[in-house]
């Protein structure tokens, strides 16, 4: 017999609670609810949950302190689960730590996909194992060659720049997981690199002219508007 | 007290380089007129007439009472001093003189008077309109949220209070169930947009965003609610940054995707696109639907669509709201709309400014 998966369900609305224990016990996950700040903290301690899906508007603490207090002490995988459909709060929470989001009204799939992502990348240290055997990221008919330094679209090389290979090898790295303007702008340029977007925008657009086939309508790279860009995922 | 005292006096006298360029303008157009005619020796009894029509016009044209009270005062000094008999000496005690004074004053005053308050008559009624519109908004709100409510209130509880119910019988139930409130998130996204314009339309933020990734992510999101439309999209091969709130043109698209299918009726396909157009980003959505309704046409964007117009072709559901929200967050970002019929189906357009300029 399999070892389920743990998830803790931190959600004050017993019907949203519901609805997602539901979909977790079906799916071969194990869930468990917590209705409040306080009882999430202590049921994280005693039952060592693989994963937590936090909501942030919890009756007794605000769920971003929560989200501070678990970083402070552990990595463990954390998808925040936010109504406020404002992009800011997104991005403070991923930047807190957060490893993912889901807006809310979300689907089932949605659901599904951010939980499989998340745990999947603290499973593994560089979150995938193709990349970690073979040295290669494949999704559809896009291959990422780290050891080559190139990018396949059906076997073809895409020539793409050195900047423009090292987003994509990022976000193939992190594949699933949305990572936020800053996040990448710092790992490519550096911690001291400015806040400003443009260029990163500006080079996105010119892979996706190299790698999708219609770049306003991508395969491959998402756009989370206001927050950052995911790749996707592959089988 | 000081302040407020302040502030009337500022209403009452307010200064703008605009207003004091168009009072010279029509002054010296005026004097100018008079020396011609004092020219051609033409008499004495044309300067008062044209000198009052000056400050009747500065004073119509112009804001507050100043220009107006200085084109009086000028006005009768030209008149007196310049054009009248003795040329060029300012005569008090000419009959007539104190009386074409206060007769100047009164033009002025009068006129400045009834500008401002065709103004403020001007203001009230587009405050009223903002108010009708506001009121159009709710009622077309509570009837969208009332209407796939009652629906679902209606499937559960059939679902739950009949055992006998098929599985398919139940499926299709609870199909329904999910439209609604699919429906009721669309009408729930679209309040809070205009919550996020708030009431002063200056405060939305923009940014420049690729416009390819908006439509990206707009199709997208179109694309797991509506499998069976196909969607063409095409952005310009350069690329666009167009200065927009993304969250809110996100929803203007996804209005005007989810109009062509609910409204189209026979929508099949769906071609998006944005282009450079000018100084503009010419975003249009265009369906092989059924077309908009030539009565309705005219009145589209104007916010009176009345729940019974637009429901008549369509039965519940209503794209008053949509498209006022529409229409509201293009206007904040400065720009326009517009909806045609093509010949076999619909298209609707909107531009936003390329430019990152200030205006609202």
């Amino acid at each position: 017999m399999n070892i389920r998966e743990k998830i803790l369900v931190v959600e004050d609305e017993k019907s949203i609670s519901r609805f997602i224990s539901t979909i977790l016990n079906t799916n071969g996950y194990e869930a468990m609810q917590a209705r409040s700040g306080q009882e999430a903290l202590s049921m994280i301690t005693s039952h060592c949950p693989d994963l937590i899906i936090l909501d942030l508007g919890l009756p007794d603490m605000d769920g971003m302190d929560i989200l501070r207090q678990l970083r402070s002490w552990t990595s463990l995988p954390v998808v925040v689960v936010s109504a406020r459909s404002h992009e800011g709060d997104k991005v403070s929470a991923l930047d807190l730590g957060a490893d993912d989001y889901l807006t809310k009204p979300f689907g089932t799939d949605e659901l599904l996909a951010r939980v499989r992502t998340a745990i999947r990348h603290t499973r593994t240290v560089s979150g995938n194992d193709e990349i970690a055997q073979k040295g290669t990221y494949t999704v559809g008919d896009l291959v990422v060659d780290f050891n080559k330094h190139q990018a396949l679209v059906r076997g073809k090389n895409v020539r793409l720049t050195l900047s423009e290979f090292r987003i994509v090898a990022l976000l193939a790295k992190y594949a699933g997981k949305v990572l936020t303007y800053d996040f990448i702008i710092k790992e490519l340029w550096g911690p001291r690199a400015g806040g400003d977007n443009q260029i990163l925008r500006v080079n996105m657009a010119n892979i996706r002219r190299k790698i999708e086939e219609n770049p306003a309508e991508p395969r491959y790279l998402f756009t989370e508007i206001g927050v950052g860009y995911r790749m996707a995922e592959g089988e | 007290m000081r302040r407020k005292e302040q502030h009337t006096w500022k209403q009452l006298f307010p200064f703008s380089w605009r207003d004091c360029l168009l009072a010279s303008v029509i002054f010296f157009c005026a004097v100018v007129f008079c020396a011609l005619l004092h020219l051609s020796n033409s008499g004495d009894g044309f300067a008062s007439p044209i000198f009052v029509l000056a400050v009747l016009l500065i004073s119509r044209l112009t804001t507050g009472y100043l220009y107006g009270l200085v084109a009086a005062l000028l006005g009768v000094v030209c008149v007196n001093y310049v054009f009248t008999y003795p040329y060029l000496a300012l005569n008090f005690t000419l009959s007539g003189y104190p009386l074409s004074f206060l007769a100047f004053l009164g033009v002025s005053i009068i006129t400045s008077t009834l500008t401002s308050q065709a103004k403020q008559q001007q203001e009230l009624r587009v405050e009223n309109e903002k108010e009708k519109m506001r009121a159009n908004l709710l009622r077309s709100v509570s009837h969208d949220i009332r209407t796939p409510l009652t629906s679902i209130v209606g499937a559960t509880s059939t679902i739950l209070e009949t055992p006998t119910l098929s599985p398919a019988e139940q499926r299709d139930l609870l199909e329904d169930v999910r439209d609604d409130a699919q429906w009721l998130i669309q009408v729930v996204e679209n309040l809070l947009s205009i919550t996020r314009i708030g009431s002063d339309s200056a405060c939305i933020r923009k940014e420049p965003e690729p416009a390819e990734e908006i439509l990206g992510v707009a199709v997208q999101k179109f694309r797991k609610r509506y499998p069976a439309v196909a969607v063409e999209v095409c952005a310009p091969e350069t690329l666009l940054f167009v200065p927009m709130d993304a969250i809110l043109i996100g929803q203007v698209l996804s209005n005007l995707l989810e109009n062509a299918v609910l409204h189209g009726k026979t929508t099949t396909k769906i071609n998006l696109s944005v282009q450079c157009d000018g100084g503009d980003a010419l975003f249009s959505v265009r369906d092989n639907g059924q077309g908009i309704s030539p009565h309705l046409l005219p009145t589209l964007f104007d916010g009176t669509l009345k729940h019974g117009e637009a429901s008549s072709c369509d039965g519940k559901r209503n794209m008053g709201l949509g498209l006022s929200v529409c229409l509201a967050i293009v206007r904040a970002h400065g720009g326009t709309m517009e909806a045609q019929n093509l010949a076999g189906g619909a298209e609707f357009t909107f531009r936003l400014p390329l430019s990152t300029g200030g205006e609202a």
